[in-house]
């Protein structure tokens, strides 16, 4: 049994989903350290923490979700220098991912079995990084044309994002539900 | 990067409401979204960097962020604004050469372009940084709350500051432990293993995080977190200085919007 880790409303906001939300935002801005650039490309990093927004999306609900996107990769803009207003669309967006999964979790019906269910998370994290990340279309109010978001911002973003969730985000799954179970969440 | 530093000290910036160093950021990213000229960039980008220089942060300590910034900044304005200026103002101005093997045509119009980007990304970056140095990590969370923020979401700021050295600490001990069970990095090109590989990190640091939170929410949960409205013991005031500051970003924003929205504000800059 797993559905029970899921909040029973999806936009209730408990101490839980703020802890979490939190938890999961400095996840976000500490396993920054391990991104690293894709050979052969200019500026494309891969971050592992990304696999963290769908897993507290999808566990913790739609509103810690969106916390942790949110507060997590405007923590890491605000670490690195650049203060968390500069890229504040991509914060946005990375909120969105979080509150999408969590929606896409809350409203899709769970599979019972193990190997159905890695499938689930996988589809789910990528169909909520694809739609949620199309808000930083918002880059062409600084100037870069709408081609240019698409081949050197979005489709680089979403290829390495959705990497990062279908190799991550079923593991980290796996690993909590036990847990959970054992917390009788 | 492990955790957000203070490095403004007793500077004209360092003693501000952070409420400044919020909107102002944000009052530049208003205006220089809306200024397309490069003469009236540059005049943005000479008052941000003053603005930045009344935090005194010590170049010192933030030349790498700086490196950092100046990188990004350069691939993705410099690079972006070649190649899109190319494409949106091609016809508009004369040729000046041709990048070759990419055969991207640069003119007077495209280098104007991407300057104009350039100084555009600076002074975002330079009303940033006072943003990231001059802001104490606790005063984030009531100013947020100042703003309107449901307490419990302002508190979650001030508890993802908190947060961030637990899990750090978490991760290096996490490293440590690995190694001694064997756990190897070794040298790939490939992402897909270069993932996999970091994955013994991850999985445990995330999950252990996330059981050591449960205390954290009953502890709250027994204090009655969110049962009534909730007071900070840091209170913000609004000098002088504080109004004044705002006041001058306010007026260049809403002139820039007032430009616009008339159809006065110039366009790109050609010579």
């Amino acid at each position: 049994m797993t559905t029970n880790a899921l909040p029973a409303k999806p936009w209730a906001v408990t101490s839980r989903t703020i802890v979490f939300g939190a938890v999961g935002a400095a996840l976000y801005g500490a396993l920054g350290v391990l991104s690293f650039i894709i050979p052969g490309t200019a500026n494309v990093a891969l971050r592992p923490a990304l696999a963290i927004i769908p897993f507290v999306g999808i566990r913790f609900g739609p509103i810690a979700g969106f916390f942790t996107g949110l507060v997590g990769n405007a923590i890491v803009d605000q670490i690195q220098g650049f203060g968390f207003l500069t890229y504040w669309n991509w914060s946005l967006a990375n909120g969105l991912i979080g509150l999408i999964v969590g929606l896409l979790a809350h409203y899709t019906r769970e599979p019972a079995k193990d190997s159905r269910r890695v499938v689930w998370v996988a589809v789910i994290s990528i169909v909520a990084v694809v739609v949620g990340l199309l808000f930083t279309v918002t880059d062409t109010f600084l100037g870069s044309t709408l081609g240019a978001w698409f081949t050197t911002a979005y489709l680089p973003a979403i290829a390495g994002t959705a990497l990062v969730s279908v190799l991550l985000v079923p593991v980290l799954d796996k690993a909590w539900q036990p847990l959970a179970n054992r917390a009788g969440r | 990067m492990e955790a957000p530093r203070y490095l403004a000290g007793d500077s004209f910036l360092g003693r501000r409401d952070p409420r400044v160093l919020i909107l102002v950021p944000a009052l530049t990213v208003v205006t220089v979204a809306l200024i397309q000229d490069l003469r009236l960039m540059t005049v943005a980008a000479v008052v941000a960097l003053g603005y930045y220089a009344l935090a005194r942060i010590p170049f010192r300590a933030v030349r790498a962020n700086w490196a950092f910034v100046g990188v990004f900044v350069l691939l993705l304005a410099g690079i972006n604004g070649v190649i899109a200026g190319a494409q949106e103002y091609g016809g508009a101005a004369t040729e000046l050469f041709s990048i070759p093997v990419l055969d991207v045509p640069v003119s007077t119009a495209s280098v104007s372009y991407t300057i104009t980007m350039l100084l555009r990304f600076l002074a975002i970056a330079a009303t940033g940084f006072p943003l990231a140095f001059a802001v104490r990590p606790g005063d984030l969370a009531v100013a947020f709350a100042r703003f309107g923020v449901p307490s419990r979401f302002a508190y979650g700021i001030d508890l993802t500051f908190r947060f961030i050295p637990t899990v750090s600490a978490s991760l290096r001990e996490t490293t440590a432990a690995q190694r001694l069970r064997g756990y190897e990095v070794s040298k790939t090109r490939n992402p897909i293993r270069r993932l996999e590989q970091i994955r013994p990190l991850v999985v445990p640091v995330t999950v252990s995080a996330f059981v050591d939170a449960e205390d954290v929410a009953d502890a709250l949960d027994l204090r009655g977190f969110g049962a009534q409205r909730r007071t900070w013991l840091r209170t913000l005031r609004f000098g002088t200085s504080d109004f004044v500051a705002i006041g001058l970003f306010l007026i260049a924003a809403i002139a820039a919007t007032t430009a616009t929205v008339s159809h006065r504000m110039p366009g790109l800059w050609l010579w």
